[in-house]
């Protein structure tokens, strides 16, 4: 066994909240002997451990990676602003967990970009682990930063920060960059040279090989590469059959509780529910699902591996996984003889699913979830949300008949074309939801009072989607409508079993900023960042003031990139990404939004928007030219 | 009652924690060894109830930063292959750092690991700004302790939140619960201090004597639990693994 010895001294340890964020050595990380090995890689989360290690594809790739033998692939998160405040006092460098070395000594730093409120915690690694925050003032030896996640589908605002970005699913260009990158260093040619000859691989990404030019109004008039060499357009990655990349078998067990400590079955991915204020049901296209007998191998394996008493399965939408009937059977006769729980999350309420909770989880505790979105059937319809008043109030009848009594229902504010009685309808609809429960249920089998929790989010148009060329509304705006809302429902006759919950409007301003912004952004991120502004993504550090005085100070005219409804030809920072789903088809969807005309998923009828040219997964099957 | 009782086989699991995973919880450490304890597939007792968990009680919470070389878990099995084989298993799915030392078979009118501990070891490297390491590792050390012990009562003040939010400041006189307290030429510090839920003395309180009475800080660096122990019949001091 290697001795492993801490970076940061026990007093320093001792004076930090959970100091086992810090120090490595779980269950199943991987050690391994620097003179084995001749590329190292370490995968940071941007935030801090207990979110950074609840996500799978991080576990994902670090299992591909230390598959190599070849690589070392270790995990950096951002220190909690106790530890960072310590760390810049005592000039202690940002370190790896496995080795505890230097980030800066890496070969790779690989950034996973799940939302875009992390990206002062980009700044923050970066800063550090003593790298410049923008790519052309790098030196020869440090990392090269690469990132990947949702958030790069329009990575242009964060473009400075960043090498490469990886455009898709990592299982697929890796072990071609790494081949390259040993390859390069062996014929010792340049940084320059080797992220010239990294662009070349599908589905990588190098921002500082383009030009950009702007028109007058502020928006894009070309983007071009500055050699002939280097891919005007670059394109998604995808995995063509699940069954045959490698799975997390032996997921590192964190000491510490993480936001999703249990075990986690991925049984899909992408999404047959084109629903118009989606990114994932679009840059997750085609839907492609794992097979039963390769989820249950998984299954027995991680558990063996791992001892976590609960077992999860993931997906956008599971009921639509095809085989949920004979995978979940078999499921619950393997879990229960280990007393191990399995939780369901995105399942829809239907006679199928509450059989299969009634199984597998004490009744007493739970809640059901139904996400409506908005609360009219014609909102419903613009966003092309295929759930009707009569499925959410059919699906929780039964759900009181077999017992439950908590329901939360989830909506979104501020959506393209939305009315006041588009607003009032969600107190309506939470309403009748009440009503229904003491109408199926007479006085003597009621379980206590109904308890139905709203909430809702401010809508933040997101780039391709059918709604990225929508007006995003305003800091009023959502206030008022949050405000109406609250209004409405108090209004209600079942007014007091309801309790109603909203998100921050500020943080949904600088989102939406962030995700439709362009390469103008970064300096604005830059200012706030040396100004204070860290774990944007918390509520409590949130500084919405200085992200005004940021955008100010650094003369990016962020209105426009959200309060304007964009024209049809704009040209978009993202649009030299291809991610299959074409330009037309969102734009078609826009149109048919402002119709209120309803477009059917894909195994229902083919829509044409694209993605068939991956040739996989439902495409091939259903698609009609 | 009793027959359904016997069904059981109680077993009480010695285990040591050295390393960087001394900075785990108390919590974490309940939580690791329930996974350990699926991991290596034993036969372990559930509560009834709509939330099943495992029968398993420490026998005395690890602070954070302490090390251990004889800590204390007991656990209920309804069946097993002998203590060796159980050992092994346990082991063979352990972290870097932590590790079974020992097993015993309980009877089953032995106490739980808690309600039996009347003792802790501790091992403590200290250091102070005030004065010389040197010094301190020297004859220094022991004589501090020695005139510690010699007085006739030791008073710590405790910070304590009282009613109202308001904070007490309670005296308390430690000196009955200090079994034996020395020091060795290298500056260690070696103690014998009551524990359990009658009068429960930590080291921190000691350190804190021995800092008051010299008039000069001092600084734990490093702990080490040594064994924790019971009471036998007799009054004598056993360590839980006998």
């Amino acid at each position: 066994m290697i001795e492993r010895k801490l970076a940061l001294s026990n007093d320093i340890l001792m004076s930090v909240e959970k100091p086992a964020r810090y120090i490595g050595g779980e269950l199943n990380s991987v050690m391994k002997a620097k003179s084995d090995i001749r590329l190292r890689f370490v995968m940071c989360f941007p935030d801090i451990y207990e979110i950074g290690m609840s996500h799978l594809g991080i576990s994902i790739l670090y299992n591909l990676f230390n598959s190599y033998d070849d690589v070392w692939c270790e995990r950096v998160f951002s220190p909690w602003t106790d530890l960072d405040k310590v760390m810049r006092e005592n000039k202690i460098p940002l370190f790896a967990l496995e080795s505890q070395d230097k980030v800066k000594e890496f070969d790779f730093l690989g950034f996973t970009l799940q939302y875009e409120m992390c990206y002062t915690n980009v700044l923050q690694v970066l800063d550090l682990a003593g790298i410049a925050y923008k790519s052309t003032d790098r030196e020869e030896d440090d990392p090269i930063v690469i990132g990947g996640g949702p958030c790069v589908y329009n990575p242009e605002p964060i473009a400075d920060f960043f090498d490469i970005f990886y455009i898709g699913e990592g299982e697929t260009k890796y072990r071609e960059l790494f081949d390259l990158y040993e390859d390069c260093k062996e014929k010792k040619l340049s940084r320059h040279e080797f992220l010239r000859l990294a662009s070349h691989i599908g589905g990588l990404y190098v921002p500082s090989l383009y030009n950009i030019s702007y028109n007058e109004d502020g928006t894009i008039k070309a983007m071009e590469p500055i050699y002939d060499d280097v891919p005007k357009v670059v394109k998604k990655e995808v995995v063509k059959d699940l069954d045959d990349v490698s799975y997390p078998l032996k997921p590192i067990v964190p000491f510490i509780r993480a936001i999703q400590d249990r075990m986690v079955l991925e049984v899909q991915r992408g999404c047959i529910r084109g629903c118009r204020f989606c990114q994932a049901g679009q840059i997750y296209k085609p839907i492609r699902e794992r097979s039963v007998e390769k989820l249950l191998e998984y299954a027995d394996t991680l558990i063996e591996n791992t001892g976590y008493e609960e077992l999860s399965l993931s997906s956008l939408s599971t009921s639509d996984y095809t085989r949920l009937g004979p995978l979940l059977e078999n499921l619950i006769d393997k879990c229960n003889k280990k007393k191990i729980n399995i939780s369901l999350p995105s399942l829809r309420i239907d006679a199928f699913s509450l059989d299969v909770m009634n199984k597998i989880q004490d009744v007493r505790k739970s809640s059901l979830t139904f996400a409506p979105e908005a609360g009219s059937q014609r909102m419903r319809n613009v966003i092309n949300k295929g759930l009707t008043v009569d499925n959410i109030l059919e699906g929780a009848k039964m759900a009181f008949l077999g017992g439950w009594n908590k329901v939360k229902l989830y909506f979104m504010l501020g959506l393209p074309f939305e009315e006041e009685e588009d607003i009032k309808s969600i107190a309506e609809l939470c309403n009748e939801v009440a009503l229904a429960y003491y109408d199926v249920l007479p006085k003597e089998k009621r379980n206590g009072r109904i308890s139905i929790t709203a909430s809702t989010s401010f809508f933040i148009p997101k780039p391709f989607t059918a709604f990225q060329w929508a007006k995003m509304n305003d800091m009023q705006q959502f206030i008022d409508k949050a405000e109406l809302t609250k209004k409405s429902i108090s209004s209600v006759l079942n007014q007091r079993s309801i309790s109603y919950h909203w998100h921050e409007a500020g943080t949904s301003i600088v989102e939406g900023i962030f995700a439709r912004g362009d390469r103008k952004v970064a300096d604005a991120i830059i200012y706030a960042y040396e100004h204070g502004c860290i774990f944007d993504a918390w509520t409590d550090n949130y500084n919405h003031d200085m992200w005004m005085e940021s955008f100010d100070k650094t003369d990016v005219d962020y209105k426009n990139y959200i309060f304007r409804e964009r024209g049809e030809d704009e040209i978009f920072p993202w649009d030299f990404i291809d991610i299959g789903v074409t330009k037309n088809y969102l734009l078609k969807e826009w149109n048919n939004a402002k119709e209120g005309i309803v477009t059917k998923n894909c195994r229902d009828k083919c829509s044409g928007c694209g993605a068939f040219t991956y040739k996989c997964g439902i495409c091939p099957g259903v698609h009609n030219g | 009652m009793a027959d359904n009782e016997q069904k059981y086989i109680r077993v009480r699991l010695k285990f040591s924690r050295k390393g960087p995973v001394k900075y785990l919880g108390h919590l974490d450490m309940l939580r690791y060894f329930q996974k350990v304890m699926l991991r290596a597939n034993i036969d372990i007792r559930y509560s009834e109830g709509f939330n099943p968990h495992q029968i398993m009680s420490f026998a005395y919470p690890l602070g954070v930063s302490m090390e251990t070389t004889g800590d204390y878990l007991d656990i209920d099995l309804v069946s097993y292959d002998g203590l060796e084989d159980l050992v092994t298993r346990l082991n063979k799915v352990m972290n870097e750092g932590i590790a079974i030392e020992s097993a015993k078979l309980l009877d089953e009118k032995a106490l739980n690991a808690m309600a039996a501990v009347y003792a802790a070891g501790y091992k403590i490297t200290v250091s102070s700004n005030e004065m010389d390491q040197a010094e301190l590792e020297k004859d220094k050390l022991e004589l501090m302790c020695q005139e510690l012990v010699a007085k006739p009562e030791i008073i710590i003040s405790k910070k304590k939140c009282g009613k109202k939010k308001k904070e007490e400041v309670v005296e308390k006189d430690i000196k009955e619960g200090i079994f034996e307290l020395k020091a060795d030429s290298d500056g260690i510090l070696y103690m014998l201090l009551k524990s359990g839920s009658a009068l429960n003395i930590k080291p921190v309180s000691v350190i804190e004597a021995l800092s008051e009475n010299i008039g000069k800080n001092l600084k734990v660096e490093a702990i080490l639990r040594t064994d924790i122990y019971g009471q036998a019949e007799d009054g004598s001091i056993v360590s839980l693994s006998q």
